[in-house]
């Protein structure tokens, strides 16, 4: 890793490197403030010190809406993916792993065509962060799960390359690098980890009726999570005949996500936070005992009522009911 | 594990060949998937569920009412509740539809075999019970005493009447019906209880100690049936509920269908009671 050393003054150039790999997007700031993974046009744009960006890079893979059928005299017929070659510059751990696990539910068994489409074209660069408030992801997490990795030291940055496409863009970017000191062990101090006692936080602890009382099921910590993915799936007709089915985000903390004729499963919000707490730490079928909390700190960061995830990782004689 | 010959989301190509109304807003749909659709639903085990696409309209998952028939056609009962079926119900013969599946587990027939089952049926729950019903009289000796118990609202919401009559007068079979109330007495009706099913559970001498119970009905019948069943004896592994959620995506990915931490489009729409224990949710 020594040998792969980025002086921060050539960080433009390697940028522009970067781009024989696909258009470029990196965390920029948006004219309305905020902090978004965006098509960086002009190196200046570029903020590459941010702490989160507020939607996660799963819009990339999994777009707001998407056309997934078209159909015409009554075949369906699958809806082809626009997305060109894309490199994604400047990811956290936390939302590399946030990737990561959606691979594990979208390229496992039989692969999801339009995500695993997506996927292929997308080339991942990770970079090291500074935790705030808000972070809580494991202890020195610093995620492999990405194509190229940067991490930043006093005047430049380390690269590590984790795939035969990070080292292509090493290649590509040889005569940027050089020798350096090597980098000390990134040091982060925050701790996210599955509540102890499933049983206990998923049962009647009082934790969860404060929590009722408070959320207003806006569904803003679903739609900026990164490891959320639950979606509907609608079909509109077309005017000449046939329809376009497509799919978009859903969020669980919404009433109507339970339904089905004639009931609701969970009917209340305690029941339904409850529920996608359940779904981040303890998961799925067939990811079921997989805690898909990367403690990028959205959720908390978003909540309008201040609910805070954190309380359900201590030990339950210290939550204050 | 999950295998599909083409996308999983896109649907085979299937017309309507015909329709047969069973009561005011429900009818039997039997449908005609294209030729390349029919390796993949010959699998079909009773109790999984297939996802049926109107064009335009979208895609309802609808577990068949019977086997795939020789020619491959299924037969759908579909009731007219929602944006879909809605228009389902609109359509002409010929009309052409879409279909993916089958998907999910369907009931373990391999356990069931030798011992007595006794199917529970409420309402529109008699649909994904006719198919296990239909597979267990095809294969009357593989299996003990046959019975079905279902209930109706009332008697002309009572579907399949004279087939399912047809079918216990041939022997293989006991057949108990109960609707809630009859506000009609036709001339021919058929002799039925008046009562819930749960009553109907109370009189009845069986022995718990062997029985697989298949339940289907709308969510308070579950709720009830099986304390009772265990009550009588019926272990809760060998309690069957065949769920209801609104399946999107058929291949565990859209969660819409999630109970707990299960899915019901890959862990059901079979569940055996026992699995269900200890999730607020799942009845």
């Amino acid at each position: 890793m020594a040998d792969n050393f980025l002086k921060t003054s050539r960080l433009d150039q390697f940028l522009e490197t970067l781009r024989l790999f696909g258009e470029l997007h990196a965390p920029t700031i948006l004219e309305s403030g905020v902090v978004s993974f965006a098509p960086l046009d002009d190196p200046t744009q570029l903020h590459l010190d941010y702490r989160r960006t507020q939607i996660p890079p799963k819009k990339y893979l999994l777009p707001f809406r998407e056309e997934i059928l078209h159909c015409h005299g009554g075949n369906y017929r699958e809806g082809q993916s626009d997305a060109g070659d894309t490199v994604l510059f400047g990811i956290h751990s936390c939302d590399l792993e946030g990737i990561a696990y959606l691979d594990r539910v979208f390229m496992a068994d039989a692969a999801d065509p339009s995500y695993a489409a997506r996927r292929a074209r997308l080339t991942l660069v990770g970079v090291s962060c500074e935790p705030d408030d808000f972070c809580f992801c494991p202890e020195g997490m610093q995620s492999t799960s990405c194509d190229l990795f940067l991490n930043a030291c006093a005047d430049g940055f380390h690269l590590a390359g984790y795939s035969a496409k990070g080292q292509a863009l090493l290649s590509a970017a040889a005569h940027l690098l050089e020798t350096g000191e090597p980098v000390p062990p990134p040091a982060l101090s925050a701790v996210c980890r599955a509540p102890e006692d499933p049983e206990l936080r998923f049962s009647d602890h009082p934790l969860w009726q404060k929590y009722a009382s408070t959320c207003v099921s806006c569904g803003a910590c679903s739609v900026c999570c990164p490891t959320c993915y639950c979606f509907d799936v609608r079909e509109y007709p077309v005017l000449s005949g046939g329809g376009t089915r497509i799919r978009e985000w859903d969020n669980c903390l919404f009433a109507s996500h339970g339904e089905v004729s004639g009931a609701n499963f969970r009917p209340d919000r305690l029941d339904r936070l409850r529920y996608r707490f359940l779904h981040k730490f303890c998961g799925f079928t067939p990811l079921q005992g997989v805690n898909s909390c990367v403690g990028c700190g959205r959720c908390k960061a978003v909540c309008p009522v201040g609910i805070d995830l954190r309380e359900l990782t201590v030990a339950p004689e210290q939550v204050q009911p | 594990m999950r295998e599909h010959r083409h996308s999983p989301h896109v649907p085979y190509a299937a017309q309507l060949i015909d329709r047969r109304d069973l009561s005011e807003d429900t009818s039997l749909f039997r449908i005609a998937p294209e030729a390349s659709a029919l390796a993949e639903l010959a699998s079909f085990v009773p109790g999984q569920f297939v996802q049926l696409s109107v064009p335009g309209a979208g895609e309802v998952p609808i577990s068949p009412a019977d086997l795939p028939a020789a020619d491959g056609t299924l037969e759908l009962c579909v009731r007219r509740v929602g944006h879909v079926t809605e228009l389902l119900h609109k359509l002409k013969p010929g009309a052409r539809l879409g279909l993916r599946g089958p998907f999910g587990c369907g009931f373990p027939l391999g356990d069931m075999a030798g011992r007595p089952v006794l199917l529970l049926a409420g309402g529109l729950g008699i649909a994904p019970l006719r198919s296990l019903l239909i597979h267990l009289l095809r294969q009357r000796d593989r299996y003990g005493d046959i019975t079905l118990m279902y209930g109706a609202k009332q008697p002309r919401l009572m579907l399949f009447r004279e087939e399912l009559a047809a079918l216990a007068a041939g022997g293989g079979m006991r057949l108990y019906l109960t609707v809630d109330f009859a506000p009609e007495q036709q001339e021919g009706d058929y002799s039925c209880a008046v009562g819930l099913l749960p009553d109907l559970l109370k009189g009845f001498r069986f022995d718990a100690a062997a029985t697989y119970a298949a339940l289907c009905g709308p969510p308070p019948l579950y709720r009830c049936l099986v304390a009772d069943l265990e009550r009588a004896g019926v272990a809760a592994e060998r309690i069957l509920l065949s769920l209801e959620r609104r399946m999107r995506c058929g291949v565990g990915r859209c969660c819409h269908c999630a109970i707990g931490q299960k899915l019901c489009c890959m862990d059901g729409p079979v569940f055996r009671a026992s699995d269900l224990k200890g999730i607020p949710e799942a009845l």
